[in-house]
């Protein structure tokens, strides 16, 4: 069913798919949009995790595949993707001495995928294929193993236990790691492998895993994340857009009244809660819920907990500044955590937990449009990196 | 400490901070007064190499880890263990990774989790 729905949005596209309307003057916006869901697969299936289908290509060549149940993530850059959902032969990088490159990716959620690093064509919505470096997760690489690697640290073995057959980092940064991996063997992050054993290594910035939007020959600027709100108790599924680009089509234009917070060099934001601030905040697609700490929330007995469950809904509010000074007050709610499990939906915007930094998850997302601009990238909304919302 | 880099010291406040720059990351070391370290944290594109950071804890930070990602219903969070014996946590994101980890009965009279940044 999924191969015929990406079969016939192709058809769609060489159509034209324009509803008649063709004397508009911006380019067709209809290529740029990637559609992402919550609660709508069977890897993909956690509380709150944002998916999407992409399509990796043989360099070079028409010989393609799909790969559904990709995790959405704005807090990672580049495109990850399980080698056991791989059917297509990719190119590996190597380092100067011909040796293989690998890479630990670190999770803020303490999960760690270690794999090869090989250039891939991905072709995101309708737009035209990138030619990419992207991770191949896989834990045997160089002769490591999921306890054994270096990344000293328990790393993803398979999908079913990950919960995604790969994850799109599309967040505001254009590679991984940047200039301290460019300059820096020990960088902790590129390996070289050689015989069984694997060493730090710098890599060009060009060879690093990065974001296949700003490599976008159109639309390269940023990205629009827009998604529906949920009811109160939750919903069994949200559908919604990832748009390439900001400002260069119809569709990904911001509208009056938003507000653009610059983030610092490391891409952090300032969050105001209850009178203390919060630097470091992190604004995630990727992370399932609202975290924060508040010794006035009630927590849930394990093995819900850290996440809270105050008897009633409250209803609270947060202040995002950006590092040029803006400021969006951002109200929300948390609710009882174990209420909304037993109701069996997928979908919540009233999900929250304790945590010591500010992390606006999943839920800030839902019934919000979100623009994401890129480090060095120009926009109508000026200059990356920046949220606008 | 093993790990070649710039290396500051800071006092005066009942506790030291020995910060450490090496390759893009910064580790902070708390020390009290009787030269034990209660605390590290950590920023930077990488991750330091926490068998070294902490040493006899370091077990059952893998093991917290461990228990992290086997825990169901699974729901991405920031990563945290607590015990009374360790506190570990980890955030940020690609080029930004964070983390500390800290002794609770090892903090100095007067500090608190929030000193700890």
């Amino acid at each position: 069913m999924r191969l015929m729905a990406v079969v016939s949005l192709v058809v769609c596209l060489l159509a034209g798919c324009s509803n008649g309307d063709d004397d508009s003057s911006g380019p067709s916006s209809a290529g740029n949009v990637v559609p992402i869901s919550v609660g709508e697969s069977a890897v993909c299936r956690t509380i709150n995790q944002l998916c999407a289908v992409i399509t990796i290509c043989q360099p070079g060549t028409s010989s393609c595949q799909t790969i559904s149940e990709v995790l959405v993530d704005n807090g990672s850059v580049g495109l990850r993707v399980f080698s056991s959902v791989l059917s297509t032969p990719l190119t590996q990088t190597v380092d100067v001495r011909g040796r293989a490159v690998g890479e630990c990716t670190f999770f803020a959620d303490g999960g760690t995928t270690w794999g090869p690093v090989q250039v891939a064509d991905v072709v995101l919505g309708g737009a035209p294929a990138v030619r990419v470096p992207i991770q191949v997760i896989q834990s045997t690489f160089g002769g490591q193993s999921s306890s054994n690697n270096p990344c000293n640290d328990e790393v993803d073995t398979d999908p079913q236990a990950a919960s995604f057959n790969g994850i799109l980092g599309i967040g505001i940064f254009r590679q991984d790691c940047g200039l301290i991996c460019a300059t820096n063997s020990n960088n902790t992050l590129y390996f070289s492998c050689n015989g069984g054993s694997c060493t730090g290594v710098a890599v060009p910035l060009a060879d690093q895993v990065q974001n296949p939007v700003w490599l976008l020959p159109s639309g390269n600027n940023g990205l629009v994340i827009t998604l529906p709100n949920v009811p109160a108790m939750g919903a069994p599924s949200v559908s919604g857009s990832l748009i390439l680009g900001i400002g260069t089509t119809d569709n990904n234009t911001p509208s009056a009244g938003i507000s653009v917070l610059t983030t610092d060099d490391n891409g952090f934001v300032t969050t105001v809660y209850k009178g203390r601030t919060f630097g470091q905040s992190i604004i995630d697609s990727g992370s399932n819920g609202l975290f924060f700490p508040d010794a006035s929330l009630q927590q849930c007995a394990t093995p819900l907990d850290p996440f809270y469950c105050p008897p009633n809904a409250v209803n609270l509010s947060g202040t995002v500044i950006g590092e040029n000074g803006s400021q969006i007050v951002v109200p929300f709610q948390v609710a009882n955590t174990e209420n909304l499990v037993q109701t069996g939906n997928a979908v919540f915007n009233n999900l929250g937990g304790d945590f010591s930094i500010f992390d606006w998850g999943l839920p800030f997302f839902l019934g919000r449009t979100v623009f994401i601009g890129i480090e060095g990238q120009s926009s109508s909304l000026g200059t990356g990196p920046y949220f606008a919302f | 400490m093993m790990m070649k880099g710039q290396r500051q010291s800071r006092t005066g406040t009942g506790y030291s901070i020995d910060t450490i720059t090496v390759a893009g990351m910064r580790v902070k070391e708390y020390v009290s007064p009787d030269g034990v370290v209660f605390a590290v944290v950590w920023t930077g594109t990488g991750m330091p190499d926490l068998q070294l950071l902490l040493g006899e804890y370091f077990e059952e930070y893998r093991k917290g880890v461990h228990a992290a990602r086997s825990q169901r219903p699974k729901i991405r969070k920031p990563f945290q263990m607590k015990s009374e014996r360790l506190v570990v946590e980890r955030s940020g994101h690609s080029r930004s990774l964070w983390g500390r980890a800290f002794l609770p009965a090892a903090l100095p009279p007067g500090v608190t989790a929030e000193d700890i940044r």
